[in-house]
């Protein structure tokens, strides 16, 4: 069984061979544990698929905590953990209250983060935006079927009590 | 009180849907701090609940107003954040039982009490747990202390490893560790009962209790026990109590109030728990085992000087910042037999 480093590197030397270096000769500084999570997407519905999605690099990012000029560490005890993630060079903005743990709603900000940049970068061929696209169109012909049934059990309840109406003459 | 049937009158006028408003604000006016009940025929949606207690908590100078009455009121409608709170919900009248829950909820949180034992839970990492004053409530920091020890780990993957965890408070730095590493055994121990307890009833629900031992001993009086009943261990992990004593008395209320002073109290220079941990460990720790401590700001330079001095069984590795940048982890290692 391949440790999931090697299937990880497999991964993104695909995806540079898709993407191209978005950076001329810089390497993934992201923490090493979130990297090998990183590539599984979560959609705002949080469902889960598996999808190429754009790799960010850590010096492309501005990120922002509310954290105060407070002593910090066991002398502070404020809930603030909100994240907002900016990416640089596209300034695709992010902002991620999800979760009451910093730690969770950084890595998260992250997944949102490479969401947002394969529609931006992938228009109309982005995966995402074509999931989404057929997600509507299964709930539309859905719909659709279920309507069809109603109006069949509909018109069938007439006919059986026509047909009663009938036997009673 | 007559500030906030005048602020309770505007605010009425301002969002109509709130119905019987006279008689809410005869309720109002009654009410004394920290034992408010709820309005008996009133409706109210999640939206006018958050708006109507952040504006009762700024008046009464409970800190982070807008949070605190968002992450209580969040968690009455079953979720974590506002953020996860579907937005048509939050337009929606409150049941009885939610409105009762709010009111309770929020009355105590005008007491100083800090929102995580309000609610009774809080979020480390990827894990919920539960919270109950005294039980020292755990700071964002401490997860990046985790996310360092599991970043060194990462190398030691399937290989069974021991780790000692000293002042487990509710069990988060033990909990997170054995989530991530399965092959991971820990020790915990702290000189409360009430929080070994808590870290139990932690590893419970979360169904890590097979992997975790807890004990409630001293790690200065009980320094025999813990080394026969651990000896030895791979790693040890600690966010000790570090605080100075002269600067316990300007910390903030919800700290004061509530959290248990032996957590935070590291004596005059912060290093009075710190230092017999480090003895302990020059003794518990195999050969290249590291120690992985949260401290002061200004604890590493003195902490590399009282080891190097000291400590000869101790190299000082290095001092990590936290993401305010300031000085915030210590790591140590067990020298070898050739150091």
């Amino acid at each position: 069984m391949t440790s999931p480093l090697l299937v990880h590197q497999r991964v993104l030397a695909a995806c540079k061979l898709r993407w191209g270096s978005l950076n001329t000769g810089t390497s993934l500084t992201l923490p090493p544990h979130w990297r090998l999570t990183g590539w599984p997407c979560v959609l705002a519905a949080g469902k889960k698929y598996q999808i190429d999605l754009p790799e960010v690099h850590e010096e492309d990012l501005d990120e922002q905590f509310v954290r105060g000029s407070g002593p910090g560490g066991q002398a502070t005890n404020k809930t603030s953990n909100c994240v907002v993630l900016r990416h640089i060079p596209t300034g695709i903005v992010v902002k991620c209250h999800q979760t009451r743990s910093v730690d969770l709603n950084r890595k998260r900000a992250r997944e949102i983060l490479r969401e947002k940049l394969e529609i931006a970068y992938k228009g109309e061929e982005s995966e995402l935006v074509k999931m989404k696209k057929e997600s509507i169109q299964r709930k539309q012909d859905k719909r659709k079927k279920v309507n069809e049934n109603i109006e069949k059990k509909r018109q069938f309840k007439e006919m059986l009590s026509a047909d009663q109406e009938d036997d009673k003459c | 009180m007559f500030k906030t049937i005048w602020f309770l009158n505007r605010f009425m006028h301002r969002h109509s849907g709130v119905s019987k408003h006279k008689s809410v604000v005869r309720w109002w006016s009654s009410a004394a701090e920290g034992a408010v009940a709820p309005p008996a025929e009133c409706s109210i949606t999640a939206e006018q609940a958050i708006r109507l207690w952040t504006q009762h908590f700024t008046l009464h100078g409970i800190s982070e107003p807008l949070l605190s009455s968002q992450y209580i009121i969040s968690h009455v409608l079953g979720e974590k954040t506002l953020e996860c709170v579907q937005r048509k919900r939050l337009r929606d009248t409150l049941t009885d039982r939610e409105r009762e829950s709010v009111w309770a909820l929020c009355s105590k949180r005008l007491t100083r009490m800090p929102v995580q034992y309000v609610i009774e839970e809080w979020d480390f990492r990827d894990l919920t747990l539960k919270m109950k004053p005294p039980v020292f409530i755990p700071r964002p920091e401490t997860e990046e202390l985790v996310s360092l020890v599991l970043e060194d780990l990462r190398l030691m993957r399937g290989t069974d490893l021991r780790c000692l965890e000293v002042g487990c408070g509710s069990g988060a730095i033990s909990l997170s560790l054995l989530r991530n590493i399965p092959q991971l055994r820990v020790f915990a121990l702290d000189q409360s009962q009430t929080a070994v307890c808590l870290t139990m009833e932690n590893a419970n629900r979360l169904g890590l209790q097979d992997r975790l031992d807890v004990y409630h001993l001293d790690v200065i009086k009980d320094a025999d026990a813990i080394l026969s009943k651990c000896d030895p261990v791979d790693f040890l992990v600690s966010n000790p109590p570090y605080l100075h004593s002269q600067d316990m008395e300007t910390l903030q209320t919800e700290i004061l109030r509530f959290e248990d002073h032996s957590a935070l109290d590291g004596g005059l220079d912060g290093l009075s728990v710190i230092r017999p941990i480090l003895a302990l460990s020059s003794k518990l720790l195999t050969q290249g085992g590291r120690v992985y401590l949260e401290v002061a700001t200004c604890h590493p330079p003195v902490i590399q000087k009282l080891v190097e001095e000291m400590m000869p069984g101790l190299l000082y590795l290095e001092t990590r910042c936290d993401l305010t940048n300031r000085p915030r982890f210590c790591v140590l290692q067990k020298k070898g037999e050739d150091d």
